[in-house]
C-alpha cells in the first residue's frame, strides 16, 4: 500500500494514516505536490504521478497517435518538459544562439524562442481493476493547444494553455495489456505576447477510481463563513458523480499534527452541503500561513471509495473603500508583484521547488502578493503561495473576443471561455492565498457594447462559480463612457448609479499605470475599490505613499517582480547620441524583459534595492550609475531603470565624476571616499527617499552613512575589487530531495583574490556534476542571447551564474565542480535524501 | 466577523450612456476617431496623429487609450492635446457608445 500524501509538513502524513478510520486499502491523495513518483504498475488511487518515462518527438507530423507508431527512437523525457528552452536543433550562431532564434515568429514577444509542434507518447499497463473502475488522466497545463489520444482514439482537444483539464480514459482502455497515450502539443504562430513555452510543462496525474461514484473533479468548495469568539464556521459544498443512497460523505479538518479538529458526515447526494464548526481555529494569513488538511471522504458502508485531501486555510478576506483590504480583521496593503509563469532558466516548467523558490525569493524582499499575469497559475505556484503566505490574484485571460495578436486565444474565446473560467475557479477556489479572480488584462474593446456584455458575463460567471471572492480586471488607459447600469444587471447596491463602462461590473478595479487617476477617480466614485494592477518600478515611492494614505487603494503590483523570458528589453537601458531621437527599441539579441525587480536567476536588481528602502527592509542602499560616454545620454525604457550597480569598480572612469545614487529612509546621508567626506545631503519628503551625489572617481572604499535625527541608522560600503581570481560554488541549500521532481539551485560566483564578487565579471564557466542529479539549466541573468541555457558551459553575468540540478531519483551526494580558464576552480557538495 | 459574498446579478441589460463631452483625457482614441467632428479637430492639430497610433502593439488598444493616457509613453505631447481639448469642449455632448 502506498502512503497517503498531502502537501504539508513532512511527518504529518504518517500521523494522518495512523489517525485514519477504516481505510480501504487504496491510496487516495491530492494536491499537485502530493503525487508519488513511483513507476510501479498502476492501481487504484487519486493523483498518481504520471510524469516519468514519456517519449518525445519535436516536429510536426500526422498519425503519430497510432498505437503501432514506432517511438523507440524518440527521446525519453520526464515531465514537466518545455522544448522551447532547448537549443535550436542545428542552430548556427549568430542567428541562432542556444534556444534563441533571430527569425522566431514570436520575435521579441517570446524572447526569440521557437514554438512549433511536438509529440509525446507514454506506454503503461494497469493492475487488475474492478470491472467498473474508472480511469482519467489529468493535465495541469499543456502549452499552447493540445490533442490527446488513448490507443489511437481521440479523447479531446484543449485550447487554453494554462488551465487544467482531464480526459476519461475508461472507454478506450486495454485493461489487461499495453496502453499508449499520445499527446500532440502545438505552439503555432504569433499567439502570445510573452514566453509561453511549449509542451507538457506542468504535472500529469492519473486518477483511478474503483467505481463510477466519486467526488466530482474540483467538486469540493470550502469557505470560512464566520469567525467569532475563537470559533470558525466553515461551509462546504461537495458534488458527487454517480451518487446513490448507500453513500456517505465525510468531511473533516485535520490539524498539522493530524488530529481531527472538525468533522461532518452526511448522506451523499449529487450535491451535498455541510458545515464544520471549529474551535480555537489557527487562522491563515501571510504572516502565519497555517494549513489544515481538508479531507473529503466518500464511503459505501465502512469502505472508503474516494478520498480527496487538500491543504486549506481558515481566513476571511474583506475589501471595501472605507477600510481597504483586511485579512481576519487586520488591515494589510498589497505589496505585490506581477509575474509571468516561466521559471527563468528552466523555461515554463512548473516544478514545486522552482515555484517555492520564486515565492520565497519575493517574500524575502517584502512582497506579500503575486498577480499571476496573465494566465491561471500552475497548481505548484498556487501551493507555494498557500504554504508560504503569498496572496494571489489569478487571471483568466489576456484577450476576450478581440485579438491582441492574430493567433492568440481570442480565436477560441467565444467557444471556450466558460470551460476556461470553470477550470480556473473550481480548481483553485480552495487555496487560501487566492484573494481575487481577474477576468482579464488590458482587454481590447472592453468598453464597447460587446465588451461590456462580455465583462458582465465573465464577472457574473465568476461570482456564480465562487461567490466568496471578488471579480477584478486589470484596466489600462481609460475606463470608457460614463454609464448607468440597471438594478438587474448591477452588482448589489450599484444599480442606477453612474459608473464607467470598464469598471461597472467589477467588484474591485485594477489600474494599470494609472497613478495620476487614482485619487481623481476616487473623488468621482468614492465607493470604488482600487489597486494598482501594474506599475512602473520608478513609481514605487508614490504608490507606497498613496496606499498608506488612501484606504480605498489596496496596494500595487509592480511590472514585474522578476525578470522573465520574452517581451525582450522592455526595461532596456541604452546609451544613445545626445543629439539624436531619444528613443531605443530593443530587438535581437535581447531575449528577456529586463524589467524585473529581481533578475532571471533571483538576484536583486537596482529597483529592488530602492524598494527595500521604500518598504522599510533597509534604511540605506547605494548604487552608482555606469559612466555615460561623452556625447551620449542614457535612454531608459518605460519599464526600465537607470543603468546603475552596487559597484565602485569603474576602471575606465578614472578622473571622471560619477553619479552616486542613495536610497535612504533617513533625513541625511553622507558619502566618504577612502575616509574623506565627499558629499552630504539632507533629505525631505520631496526627495522621495532618493539622493544623488556627484563623486570624482578614485579606486578604494566608498562609504555611505544614513542618519535620522542625528543618529546613524545605516551604513553601506562599496569597494573597488581586483582582478578575477577564482570561482565559488554556492548551493542554496546543503540538502535536497532525491525524488525526480526535486531541484537543487547552485550559485556560481566569480571572485577576486579577496573573495569579493566581480560586479561586471563575465567569464566562461564549465560545470561538472557527479552523482545522482542531472544539470537541467545553467546560465545567467544576462538579458541578451549569449548561449545555451542547458549545456554545461555558461558565461557569468555581473559576476554570477546559476546551475539547476534535477535529482535522478537516487539518494546520495552530488558534487558540483566549476572551472574557468586562468581561475582557481571550485566545488561543492549537495546531499540528496 | 462574517465573510462577504459577491452574488451574481440577475440578468444582463445594456447600460445607458450618460451624456458627456469628449476630451483627450477620458475619451478613447477609437471614440474620438468615430466622431467626424472630433476627428477633424484632432487631425488639424496633430497631423501625424494616425501615424502615431499606427503601430501593431497599440492598435488593439485604441478603445482603451485616450490620447492623453499615451503621453507617459511619449506618443503625444500635452500642449497639442490642450489645444484639441479647447475645441472638443465646444462640441455638443455625446449620448452614444463608441461602438
Amino acid at each position: 500500500m502506498k502512503d497517503l500524501h498531502v502537501s504539508i509538513e513532512p511527518g504529518r502524513r504518517e500521523v494522518m494514516i495512523a489517525a485514519g478510520a477504516a481505510l480501504l486499502p487504496l491510496p487516495f491523495a491530492s494536491g499537485a505536490e502530493a503525487a508519488t513518483l513511483s513507476e510501479a504498475p498502476l492501481g487504484l488511487g487519486r493523483d498518481q504521478a504520471f510524469d516519468l518515462d514519456w517519449r518525445f518527438f519535436r516536429g510536426a507530423a500526422d498519425g503519430l497517435e497510432a498505437p503501432g507508431t514506432d517511438d523507440s527512437g524518440w527521446r525519453r523525457v520526464d515531465l514537466p518538459h518545455d522544448w522551447s528552452v532547448e537549443d535550436v536543433p542545428g542552430g548556427q550562431p549568430p542567428r541562432q544562439i542556444g534556444p534563441f532564434d533571430k527569425s522566431a515568429v514570436g520575435g521579441t514577444a517570446t524572447g526569440y524562442t521557437q514554438g512549433g509542434e511536438g509529440w509525446y507518447r507514454k506506454h503503461f499497463r494497469l493492475k487488475a481493476l474492478p470491472a467498473d473502475a474508472r480511469v482519467e488522466i489529468a493535465f495541469d497545463g499543456i502549452s499552447v493547444t493540445s490533442d490527446v489520444w488513448l490507443n489511437g482514439h481521440l479523447l479531446g482537444t484543449h485550447v487554453h494553455g494554462y488551465t487544467p483539464f482531464a480526459w476519461d480514459l475508461t472507454p478506450h482502455l486495454v485493461r489487461d495489456g499495453d496502453n499508449v497515450l499520445a499527446v500532440r502539443a502545438r505552439n503555432i504562430g504569433r499567439n502570445s505576447r510573452w514566453y509561453a513555452g511549449s509542451g507538457i510543462y506542468r504535472h500529469v496525474t492519473l486518477n483511478i477510481f474503483p467505481s463510477p461514484a466519486r467526488i466530482a473533479r474540483w467538486g469540493v468548495g470550502a469557505w470560512t463563513r464566520r469567525i467569532l469568539d475563537r470559533h470558525a464556521e466553515i461551509d462546504i459544498t461537495t458534488r458527487i458523480d454517480n451518487a446513490d443512497p448507500a453513500l456517505t460523505l465525510v468531511t473533516r479538518l485535520r490539524s498539522v499534527q493530524g488530529k481531527i479538529v472538525a468533522e461532518a458526515s452526511t448522506p451523499a447526494g449529487s450535491a451535498v452541503s455541510q458545515s464544520l464548526h471549529l474551535d480555537a481555529p489557527q487562522l491563515w494569513s501571510p504572516d502565519n500561513p497555517y494549513l489544515y488538511a481538508l479531507e473529503t471522504e466518500l464511503r459505501r458502508g465502512t469502505l472508503v471509495i474516494d478520498r480527496l485531501i487538500q491543504p486549506w486555510g481558515v481566513r476571511i478576506v474583506t475589501m471595501d473603500a472605507a477600510n481597504g483590504l483586511r485579512i481576519n480583521g487586520t488591515a494589510i496593503k498589497l505589496r505585490g508583484g506581477c509575474i509571468h509563469h516561466d521559471n527563468g532558466l528552466l523555461g515554463a516548467v512548473a516544478f514545486a521547488d522552482a515555484d517555492s523558490r520564486r515565492v520565497l525569493t519575493l517574500k524575502a524582499r517584502g512582497y506579500n502578493a503575486i498577480r499571476s499575469s496573465h494566465n491561471p497559475a500552475s497548481a505548484t505556484l498556487r501551493a507555494a503561495c498557500d504554504r508560504h503566505g503569498m496572496l494571489l490574484i489569478d487571471e483568466a485571460f489576456d484577450a476576450w473576443h478581440a485579438p491582441k495578436l492574430k493567433d492568440d486565444y481570442s480565436k477560441y474565446f467565444r467557444e471556450d471561455w466558460h470551460a476556461a473560467l470553470e477550470a480556473l475557479v473550481l480548481s483553485a477556489r480552495n487555496s487560501p492565498s487566492l484573494i481575487m479572480w481577474s477576468i482579464g488584462n488590458e482587454i481590447p474593446e472592453r468598453s464597447t457594447t460587446e465588451g461590456m456584455a462580455w465583462c458582465w458575463q465573465l464577472a457574473n460567471e465568476v461570482r456564480r462559480l465562487d461567490p466568496t471572492r471578488p471579480a477584478t480586471a486589470a484596466l489600462n488607459g481609460v475606463l470608457g463612457d460614463p454609464i448607468i447600469v440597471s438594478e438587474k444587471a448591477a452588482r448589489p447596491g450599484f444599480g442606477g448609479k453612474e459608473d464607467e463602462a470598464s469598471a461597472a461590473f467589477l467588484d474591485v478595479a485594477g489600474y494599470n499605470y494609472r497613478l495620476e487617476d487614482i485619487e481623481a477617480d476616487h473623488r468621482k466614485r468614492p465607493e470604488r475599490i482600487i489597486y494598482a494592477s501594474e506599475t512602473f518600478s520608478h513609481d514605487a515611492y508614490d504608490y507606497h505613499a498613496l496606499a498608506e494614505r488612501a484606504p480605498y487603494m489596496l496596494g500595487e503590483f509592480v511590472w514585474t517582480a522578476m525578470d522573465y523570458i520574452g517581451e525582450a528589453g522592455i526595461g532596456a537601458t541604452k546609451r544613445i547620441p545626445n543629439k539624436g531621437m531619444p528613443f531605443y527599441l530593443a530587438q535581437w539579441p535581447w531575449v528577456n524583459a529586463w524589467c524585473g525587480d529581481m533578475d532571471l536567476i533571483g538576484h536583486q536588481k537596482p529597483p529592488s534595492f530602492a524598494r527595500d528602502v521604500i518598504w522599510g527592509l533597509s534604511p540605506l542602499e547605494m548604487m552608482v550609475q555606469r559612466p555615460v560616454p561623452e556625447g551620449q545620454v542614457e535612454f531608459v525604457a518605460q519599464w526600465g531603470w537607470s543603468d546603475e550597480l552596487p559597484s565602485w569598480t569603474w576602471p575606465d572612469a578614472s578622473g571622471r565624476t560619477l553619479a552616486v545614487r542613495l536610497y535612504c529612509s533617513g533625513d541625511r546621508v553622507e558619502l566618504r571616499l577612502n575616509g574623506k567626506l565627499v558629499g552630504t545631503k539632507a533629505l525631505t519628503a520631496a526627495d522621495k527617499m532618493r539622493a544623488e551625489l556627484p563623486v570624482p572617481y578614485a579606486p578604494g572604499l566608498l562609504e555611505a552613512i544614513a542618519y535620522r535625527g542625528g543618529k546613524e541608522i545605516g551604513r553601506k560600503r562599496l569597494e573597488t575589487v581586483s582582478a578575477p581570481a577564482r570561482l565559488r560554488v554556492v548551493p542554496e541549500k546543503p540538502r535536497g530531495g532525491s525524488d525526480r521532481h526535486s531541484l537543487s539551485y547552485i550559485g556560481i560566483d566569480l571572485l577576486d583574490a579577496q573573495g569579493r564578487i566581480i560586479p561586471e565579471g563575465e567569464v566562461k564557466v564549465r560545470l561538472m556534476v557527479h552523482g545522482p542529479a542531472e544539470l537541467v539549466a545553467f546560465g545567467s541573468a544576462n538579458p541578451l542571447a549569449v548561449g545555451s541555457i542547458q549545456s554545461a558551459e555558461a558565461r557569468t553575468f555581473r559576476g554570477r551564474a546559476l546551475a539547476i540540478l534535477r535529482s535522478t531519483g537516487a539518494r546520495g551526494s552530488v558534487r558540483i565542480e566549476a572551472r574557468a580558464e586562468g581561475l582557481q576552480s571550485a566545488a561543492a557538495t549537495v546531499r540528496l535524501a | 466577523m462574517d465573510a462577504p459574498l459577491y452574488p451574481p446579478s440577475q440578468a444582463y441589460e445594456q447600460p445607458s450612456v450618460v451624456p458627456h463631452r469628449m476630451d483627450t483625457t477620458t475619451t478613447s482614441i477609437a471614440a474620438l476617431l468615430a466622431d467626424p467632428a472630433a476627428k477633424a479637430i484632432i487631425i488639424a492639430e496633430i497631423p501625424t496623429f494616425m501615424a502615431r497610433i499606427g503601430n501593431e502593439q497599440l492598435k488593439p488598444h485604441l478603445y482603451n487609450f485616450s490620447p492623453r493616457s499615451l503621453v507617459q509613453f511619449g506618443v503625444f505631447k500635452t500642449d497639442a492635446l490642450d489645444r484639441v481639448d479647447q475645441q472638443l469642449g465646444r462640441l455638443p455632448p455625446t449620448t452614444t457608445f463608441a461602438k
